[in-house]
């Protein structure tokens, strides 16, 4: 199997239009979340999201506009040659073009025409399609909707193939854009919290949305020192499982989200002492926190005493299909700089959340190999293991 | 994907009926079931389960749950693990979930938002949203069979049955799981509907022709399979139905056709090698986008037998892959291609060996 890496990183957040301003905005312990103003949703009684200051473009969806920067910024300059046939693009969504069918739902009960949108431009592929013609990829390519554990099972996709040797590239990741459907349907389920979310707190109340992207770029080891390309972390393997619980609550003692840790660990040939970070999924609804701290004892046993947790969610809301794919590249910075980015607003922890899940202020400390974790609706659970890259 | 899996279990949720036996018939009688549209869909005319009855398979307290498509795919599932004989509850964790849709999640979608947006939050149903994820129906499996595998729901456009086949293919040979349960499912809704007469997509006069470049009329259903490598079906004692010798597949770099029937003719020519097939299933579904593909790979391919399209008989949606590989089962041959041409860039074909009925 080959080794595969992090070459390249991308960053659309709510906190800024790019990877390092983003990453130092986090280490300041700045906070992306704000008054809601994409949506119109006066009735509702959550105001508040973490909203990216982009916009759709006439012909281009929001989630196409970030993850294209976000591409560009993973590319940095570089572009990609060789044989186009082993490039591949690997893309998880959430909602992606649900915005362009709600406006079309909106017109049409209106008793307006409605603007013809194809489904080809709604469909969450189209971004892919977008990714995959910026790069002249002509290898395989896939669109995944696991909800939020998308663009964290695509990064495991990716990682499949180059490990395979099927690939000598590969950029996989997510975008995520707020739309009406996901902002009323988690505030019909009491899932949102009116205030700033409180992930791991005593107190949390629910998750606030947000919208990002992230794109990683990923190589074999070799090609990627061939090339002399930046190296960022080496991806060492995924796990994934389903729960079987509950269309929308996870298990209660995190079984299933266990497995896929465990599962990420196997795969990756790595022992849970290794591990050092969590990039939780710390959405900051009452049913997660404890379930996934839980989890996380159950895969790492004492390893879990001693490791730093972290829930990115607390500083960008809950960016559903993308959410794993930012976890992913808080992680691969962490693991860059040995640095865990805080728990905002972590003022009081539940005592269901034992761990040091490292509130108010970003951490230094030794990050050998950290766990993403992704969690979601028809309890769907991926985690991916990454290693610090500390040389050939 | 190479090296062989075995399609061990079959479950069919078509316009023609449900079960094998429905549509095998609908096959060798090649009259296509398209009708007109149900009111609540809208005028026009299309491939609608109208004879779907899950009575007997899904409980009544989950089946108000449901969304049309998991309800489809809850039933084909059913079907494959009883075809398979493997009780799903004595793998469970080594049981993957594969799906393939482009509708999963759109009709929860619409329903949960046309009352929202007509009463503002008092009319949104707390009951419908969990439904409004595509992964939807892969978490109502899981829950209903007791499968706590990984779990992945594709939405690749006419392609998405391919990507779900290509990734369970991929857990299967690496051993994270024993079974893989495969499923392409869609169920039609009234907005998509729309969305495509709006954008001239659908045949508006009689049903499509491949080829004619009218439009396509649209289907839905769910087609299940049950896949395990040939080890593990072997020690079962399971006759397959077939061997998945090859799933290929090949991009384009844009949307365009000649791109897009470049990419797959290298994808046919990946799944067969120097062997010519003996029988060719196809996706033609009278877009031209589509069609045109496949009308190019027969020109150059003179010697191959004439193509099959079952979506002139069933319709087209997302899971349609799944109808293209439930087409090329239904017939005993010794090799079979299937061509799956897509309107985004990736394009899939599939070879089939040894293709039997009996068990």
């Amino acid at each position: 199997m080959n080794r595969v890496v992090v070459t390249g990183l991308g960053l659309v957040s709510s906190l800024a239009l790019g990877r390092e301003d983003t990453w130092a905005a986090m280490l300041a312990g700045r906070d992306g979340l704000g008054p809601l103003t994409r949506l119109d949703l006066p009735a509702e009684p959550a105001q508040i999201a973490g909203q990216v200051p982009l916009g759709p473009l006439r012909h281009q969806t929001l989630c196409g506009r970030m993850a294209l920067l976000a591409l560009e910024e993973a590319l940095d300059g570089f572009q990609p040659g060789g044989d186009a046939t082993r490039i591949g693009v690997f893309q998880g969504a959430g909602t992606s073009g649900l915005p362009v069918a709600e406006a079309y739902l909106m017109d049409r009960l209106a008793g307006r025409r409605g603007h013809a949108a194809e489904p080809a431009y709604q469909g969450p592929c189209t971004v892919t399609d977008a990714l995959a013609h910026r790069l002249g990829a002509e290898g395989p390519r896939s669109t995944l909707m696991n909800a939020c554990s998308s663009s964290l099972l695509a990064l495991g996709q990716a990682w499949e193939r180059l490990a395979a040797g099927e690939l000598d590239l590969a950029v996989a990741g997510g975008a995520e854009s707020l739309c009406r459907t996901t902002y009323a349907g988690f505030s019909c389920l009491k899932a949102v919290d009116p205030g700033k979310c409180r992930p791991f707190s005593r107190d949390r109340a629910g998750l606030n949305l947000g919208e990002g992207a992230a794109q990683l770029l990923l190589e074999p080891l070799d090609r990627a020192l061939a090339r002399g390309a930046t190296i960022y972390a080496e991806v060492l393997g995924y796990g994934a499982s389903m729960d079987a619980h509950h269309p929308t609550a996870p298990h209660p003692e995190g079984e299933g989200a266990a497995r896929a840790m465990t599962m990420a660990l196997r795969t990756g040939r790595t022992e849970a002492a290794e591990v050092d970070l969590v990039s939780a999924h710390g959405t900051a609804t009452p049913a997660n926190d404890g379930a996934e701290c839980l989890a996380i004892r159950r895969a790492l046993g004492p390893a879990a005493d001693r490791v730093s947790v972290t829930s990115t969610k607390s500083q960008f809301g809950h960016t559903l299909g993308a959410a794993g794919a930012i976890g992913a590249a808080a992680a691969v910075l962490a693991l860059r700089d040995q640095t865990v980015s805080p728990t905002l607003r972590l003022e009081e922890p539940d005592p269901a959340c034992d761990l040091d899940c490292t509130p108010l202020a970003a951490k230094e400390r030794t990050i050998r190999a950290a766990l993403v974790n992704a969690f979601a609706f028809g309890g769907n659970n991926v985690s991916l293991a990454l290693r610090r890259w500390e040389g050939a | 994907m190479s090296g062989a899996l075995a399609i061990t279990g079959l479950g069919l949720v078509l316009p023609c009926g449900d079960g094998l036996e429905a549509a095998r018939a609908s096959l060798a009688s090649g009259a296509p079931c398209f009708e007109e549209l149900p009111e609540a869909l809208g005028r026009g005319r299309g491939a609608v389960c109208g004879s779907f009855n899950p009575a007997g398979i899904i409980p009544p307290m989950q089946l108000r749950r449901l969304d049309r498509t998991s309800r489809f795919a809850w039933v084909a599932a059913h079907q494959a693990f009883r075809d398979a004989d493997l009780d799903p509850t004595s793998l469970g964790e080594r049981i993957a979930v594969a799906v393939g849709t482009m509708s999963a999640g759109s009709e929860a979608s619409e329903a949960f938002m046309r009352p929202y947006l007509q009463r503002g939050p008092e009319g949104a149903s707390p009951l419908i949203f969990p439904n409004t994820v595509a992964n939807a129906a892969s978490g109502h499996l899981a829950l209903a069979f007791g499968l706590k595998g990984p779990g992945a729901t594709f939405v690749d456009r006419e392609n998405a049955t391919f990507a779900a086949l290509d990734q369970a293919a991929r857990w299967l040979r690496a051993g994270l799981a024993d079974a893989a349960l495969v499923l392409g499912a869609d169920g039609l809704f009234p907005l998509l509907l729309d969305i495509c007469r709006g954008a001239r997509l659908l045949a508006r006069h009689g049903d499509p022709e491949v080829g004619s470049g009218r439009g396509f009329l649209p289907g839905e259903g769910a087609q299940a399979f049950l896949l395990e490598t040939a080890d593990h079906a072997e020690a079962r004692g399971i006759r397959p139905r077939a061997l998945l010798s090859v799933l290929a597949d090949r991009s384009a770099p844009g949307a365009e056709l000649q791109g897009r029937a470049q990419a797959l003719a290298l994808a046919a020519a990946r799944a067969l090698g120097q062997d010519l097939p003996s029988r060719w299933i196809g996706g033609s579904n009278g877009l031209d986008r589509l069609d045109g593909l496949e009308t190019r790979l027969a020109t150059v391919h003179p010697d191959w037998p004439s193509p099959r399209f079952p979506k002139a008989l069933w319709g087209e949606f997302g899971g349609s892959g799944g109808q293209l590989l439930a087409a090329a089962l239904l017939e005993p041959s010794e090799r079979v291609l299937v061509t799956a041409p897509a309107s985004s860039g990736a394009q899939f074909a599939a070879r089939l060996d040894g293709v039997s009925l009996e068990r």
